[in-house]
């Protein structure tokens, strides 16, 4: 029965931190879009965290700089299993408009592991609640994974 | 044969004293050994009283020389002990015993260890002459012994900064003290022409002259230098922090307890003057000031032992407070809390010893994170923190719930809105204790590590063994409650408000009735509100639930991980990406949202203690002034 | 059977479980009326159980500058204590075991529970969780002093002269002489309780202890997986344990006879009061500073106490 329960939850209460890594805050202001009341994201059990160690999901948005992708690193390893990674905008995945700078390191790739990205400079809310309820899927399927 | 005991283990703690000056201050097994065997001896010779005194109701008496009373006088010193006398007795053997194990592990770096012996046991017995003497002339002796003992063992590192200074206050303040109840004495004298406690009391019980009044307060303001009531408290803090760790648990633990007991012998039984109720206010507003600057200054405090100090200032208020309600209900909370306090403080003073042996400070902004390498004295000291703080299980929570009770009673049954007031006080002081604590915790032991801390070991067993026979007290004393109360306190109160037994095995059977000394019929005080062994039964089910619950879902749970030896960014402090560093919140100024609050408080009080003096010496001084005043005054 | 029921009572029934539940519960109407009142859907009204559970399925992981036992242990000692304060309160007629209870107890019983997020915070070594804790001993401290004037007031009010704290007396004087709620000189002090209750189970705006949006949660910012579901449960605990004392305190003497309807009403007023108190000021307000939330209680709620501890002792 606590299995059972355990494993319903998994997927139900999806916890997010928020990392920008040099976001133009566009992507971030549309994240936030989604708590509000026209979309109400936590309908589905989402809720800001404000600490790594509480967090389920890790939402990433920017082009990764250099100085922020040590700090995005740790920060992601910091995160308990089972743990997903969203990518939000262009920016992570590709670099976008800022891809040849000296100092952007996307994609974030590279470095971790990404589950769900989505694209669009930027996305609208819908495509981002499109993703994080993905991605709380996936946390769903790496709990059954992890406790076979 | 039992009525030897009392007079041998003073007599012998006085005796090693000399031996371990003459042939102890080369040899360290000598000289350990003889301070051992002396405190042992007190300690074996105290418990042995207990059957015949606390449960057969028996008092104990001895007249030194054989000078037996002559036709219904007492004119040589004579030693009784009853069942005040034997509870407190035991607090002080068991204080100095735990502390003369500590010594030797704690003081070993020291030298000049010869004089150090020779002055702890002339400390020790005198205050347990102090306790066990029927004479109050040689009450007096033993105070002075005791002072100037303390003096001397406050300024006993007077390499470091501070000790001498301590004890110079010590040596005026107490000098003042010791005075005005040699005055009184004096008074008392001139009044009663008899010495003998047993006797003063009966001849004082046909009422009180305006002489014996302004020697009552002299008596009174005396006693309360010796426990550090709140005008007198200001040396305490400096000898505390200055005198070596081991001796400034004997100050809490007993030399301030000697002056508790000497208040509650003179106001309970020589003058018998609980029936005034002037007298039970002005105890009562001295004590519930006493436990309130107490606990407020001790919350700005930057050093440990200091802050510890102030502790022990703020809970000898809730003892005083207790007692001055008069009931038996405040007497059973204020004895049991002297106890606990004798107990908790003890223990918390052991840790800070600890600690400033390992590390060599006891400034909270230079200590941190020590739970990693000395966790058997953090968990000791938690003990004692909870102790302290009244949480439950411990023994502090029992205390401190019936001098609340004892108050709000008091404030119910007299219609006085000052005793409300005080039960407020002395629940809003309980959390302050706590909040204190928690800065200490986090200051000293829990945070991160200093670098300069990094080779810091556990204390040795010979350190270790006092602080766990204390914790482990401290949790027993707080659950077997009504044992404690059967077998210790109840005794101790019923002797302290029925006096006839004491006069008549002092002088004579038939003696008390027929000077006409009141018997009061005391109820042992009922305990059905809170009964801890029931307590113990719900913490013992629900912790076994909770753990079956972990442990049923250990495949479907997520699993608990520590670090290894190699640092790993997973295990790292969050300190929002960046890389771990050293940062410290803590020490000194945890509360600032509070101080911010109280900034003219603080202001008002920080110069009050100022440091200087005569400064102290003018509070002393007019605080005597006012309380032998108020009683002149209003003691009618 | 005396034992089983003895189990039955401390684990089921008023004790652990049912605490739980109710605690899970009223936290999870909080958020679904306020999002409501934000004209959102909000979650579901079982939303705090999968958080709990889902919890329950992570990692745990003990920092490397943690002290392992206490940093454990402590969200434990916060569900024993937690679980235990809510048997001596009397759901109306029944209390599970009747002449064991105690205002005096249950303050303290209530302090273990934040003992238990300082000392646990504190353990963990991280710098914010040294901010979080200075920040909720201040709470306590502030939110202590009406505590105490109210529940003096109430001792006073029913008054016995040697039993002064004991919660079946309370209990016992509503049923005669109807709730206290309903007397005007208790009325201030009601009030007094309803605005602490918000501060003792850290609700905005009164959650400047933990704060997520500038001290990352405070103490709880190194806990995760169970440990932190346990301290989520003792918070939601709390919640079922201060409206459930408001409910005996102040609107105790409906007795419908069986347990049951007793424990079904006990439910249903808890609600509305979380809905009063908590969900409310939740609603309308912002955190406050620490400095000003110090001041507010010993001004404004402490005053109120007081007017009423005042009215009580001239009789009224």
């Amino acid at each position: 029965m606590f299995k059972k329960l355990i494993d319903k939850s998994a997927s139900k209460s999806p916890w997010l931190y928020h990392i920008n890594s040099g976001s133009c805050n566009g992507c971030d202001i549309e994240l936030v879009a989604c708590l509000t009341p026209r979309y109400d994201a936590e309908r589905f059990g989402f809720k800001l965290a404000g600490s790594p160690r509480h967090a389920d999901i890790v939402v990433i948005s920017g082009p990764v700089t250099s100085q922020s992708r040590d700090r995005l690193v740790r920060t992601i390893a910091q995160v308990p299993e089972p743990k997903c990674v969203v990518t939000i905008g262009s920016c992570p995945q590709s670099g976008n408009v800022f891809k040849g700078s000296y100092s952007v390191e996307a994609p974030v790739e590279n470095f971790v592991h990404v589950d769900v990205a989505v694209a669009g400079c930027t996305p609208k809310p819908e495509a981002i609640m499109e993703g994080l309820y993905t991605a709380a899927l996936i946390l769903k399927k790496k709990r059954e994974a992890m406790h076979k | 044969m039992m009525q030897h005991f009392p007079v041998l283990a003073v007599m012998l703690l006085f005796l090693a004293a000399f031996l371990v000056e003459i042939f102890g201050s080369k040899n360290k097994v000598i000289r350990n050994g003889l301070t051992l065997l002396a405190t042992t001896n007190a300690l074996v010779m105290t418990l042995a009283l207990i059957k015949p005194v606390m449960m057969n109701g028996e008092v104990i008496s001895y007249w030194m020389g054989n000078w037996a009373p002559v036709s219904g006088y007492a004119i040589g010193i004579g030693y009784e002990v009853d069942a005040l006398s034997l509870f407190f007795g035991i607090l002080v053997t068991a204080t100095f015993w735990l502390s003369s194990i500590y010594s030797i592990g704690y003081m070993n770096k020291d030298h000049h260890l010869g004089h150090y012996y020779t002055l702890f046991l002339m400390l020790s017995g005198s205050v347990l002459g102090l306790v066990f003497t029927g004479d109050i002339f040689n009450m007096f002796v033993m105070i002075e012994i005791m002072t100037f003992a303390s003096v001397a063992l406050t300024a006993f590192r007077n390499d470091s900064e501070g000790a001498l200074e301590a004890a110079f206050k010590y040596l005026v303040i107490g000098s003042i003290g010791s005075s005005s109840v040699l005055a009184g004495v004096a008074m008392l004298y001139s009044q009663c022409h008899t010495l003998n406690m047993a006797q003063l009391s009966s001849i004082l019980s046909g009422g009180l002259t305006p002489t014996s009044v302004v020697a009552f307060g002299l008596i009174v303001a005396g006693f309360g230098v010796k426990s550090y009531i709140v005008p007198f408290h200001t040396p305490a803090a400096d000898a505390y922090a200055a005198a070596p760790t081991s001796v400034s648990m004997v100050f809490s633990g007993m030399v301030n307890k000697a002056g508790v007991y000497g208040m509650i012998r003179m106001v309970y039984i020589v003058f018998r003057a609980m029936d005034h109720s002037s007298v039970q206010m002005l105890l009562a507003v001295f004590g519930a000031v006493t436990m309130f600057v107490g606990v407020t200054m001790a919350l700005t405090q930057h050093e440990f032992k200091r802050l510890l100090a102030f502790h022990s200032i703020s809970q000898i208020g809730y003892v005083i407070t207790a007692v001055s309600l008069g009931s038996a209900l405040g007497l059973t909370g204020g004895l049991f809390h002297a106890m606990n306090h004798t107990l908790f403080k003890g223990l918390l003073f052991l840790c800070a010893g600890a600690v400033l042996y390992r590390t060599g400070t006891t400034n909270l902004d230079k200590l941190g994170g020590l739970s990693k390498k000395m966790p058997q004295t953090t968990i000791c000291f938690l003990i004692g923190a909870g102790a302290i703080s009244g949480l439950p299980p411990f023994n502090g929570f029992a205390s401190k719930w019936m001098i609340y009770q004892g108050i709000f009673t008091k404030a119910l049954t007299s219609g006085n809105f000052l005793y409300v007031i005080i039960t407020v006080t002395a629940l809003i002081v309980s959390v302050m204790t706590l909040a204190s604590f928690i800065k200490v915790t986090q200051a000293v032991f829990f945070g991160q590590l200093r670098e300069e801390h990094n080779d810091v070991k556990e204390v040795p067993a010979v350190m270790l063994i006092p602080m766990y026979i204390m914790a482990a007290l401290c949790v027993i004393c707080g659950t077997i409650y009504p044992l404690v109360s059967k077998y210790l306190l109840f005794p101790a109160a019923n002797a302290s408000l029925n006096v006839g037994d004491y006069i008549d095995k002092m002088m004579g059977a038939g003696y008390a009735e027929a000077a006409g000394v009141p018997t009061m019929l005391v109820e042992p005080v009922t305990f059905s509100f809170w009964n801890p062994v029931l307590w113990l039964i719900l913490f013992g089910i629900v912790f076994f639930a909770a753990v079956i619950v972990i442990l049923l879902g250990t495949n479907e749970r997520g699993k608990i991980l520590t670090a290894g030896e190699k640092p790993e960014a997973k295990y790292a402090t969050f300190f929002s990406g960046e890389e771990e560093m050293f940062s410290q919140v803590g020490g000194s100024d945890l509360f600032w949202g509070f101080k911010k609050n109280w900034k003219g408080y603080y202001k008002v009080f920080t110069e009050l203690h100022s440091g200087i003096v005569t400064d102290y010496t003018s509070y002393t001084v007019i605080a005597t002034a006012i309380i032998v005043m108020c009683l002149f005054i209003f003691m009618r | 059977m005396q034992i089983l029921l003895f189990l039955v009572k401390v684990l089921i029934f008023p004790g652990a479980l049912f605490t739980a539940c109710v605690g899970l519960f009223l936290a999870g109407i909080d958020r679904k009326v306020i999002a409501h009142m934000q004209k959102r859907i909000g979650p579901p009204i079982r939303q705090p159980m999968y958080d709990f559970f889902k919890l329950m399925g992570k990692e745990t992981i003990v920092p490397a500058r943690a002290n392992k036992l206490v940093f454990l242990g402590a969200p434990i000692a916060g569900f024993i204590s937690l679980a235990i304060v809510m048997l001596f309160i009397p759901i109306f007629g029944f209390t599970a075991f009747s002449g064991t209870a105690d205002l005096i107890v249950i303050l303290y019983f209530l302090t273990i529970g934040g003992v238990a997020l300082i000392v646990g915070g504190s353990s963990s070594g991280s710098p914010y969780a040294g901010i979080g804790i200075s920040r909720e001993m201040v709470t306590m401290m502030s939110y202590e002093l009406p505590f105490v004037l109210v529940l003096l007031s109430v001792a006073r009010k029913v008054g016995g002269s040697t039993l002064a704290f004991s919660m079946n007396q309370i209990a016992d004087y509503q049923a005669a002489n109807g709730s206290l709620l309903f007397s005007w000189s208790m009325i201030p002090a009601a009030i007094a309780l309803l605005l602490i209750i918000p501060a003792e189970v850290g609700m905005q705006p009164f959650d400047v202890a933990e704060a997520e949006t500038e001290i990352c949660e405070g103490p709880l910012i190194e806990y995760s997986g169970a440990a932190l579901g346990m301290f989520k449960l003792n918070t939601a605990m709390k919640m079922c344990i201060m409206t459930g004392l408001f409910t005996s305190l102040f609107l105790g003497g409906i007795r419908t006879g069986t347990v049951v309807c007793d424990a079904i009403i006990f439910v249903a007023v808890c609600a509305v009061v979380t809905l009063v108190c908590i969900t409310t000021i939740h609603a309308v307000t912002a955190r406050l500073k620490i400095e000003h939330l110090f001041k507010f209680y010993w001004t404004v709620v402490s005053g109120l106490a007081l007017a009423s501890l005042i009215l009580v002792w001239m009789g009224l």
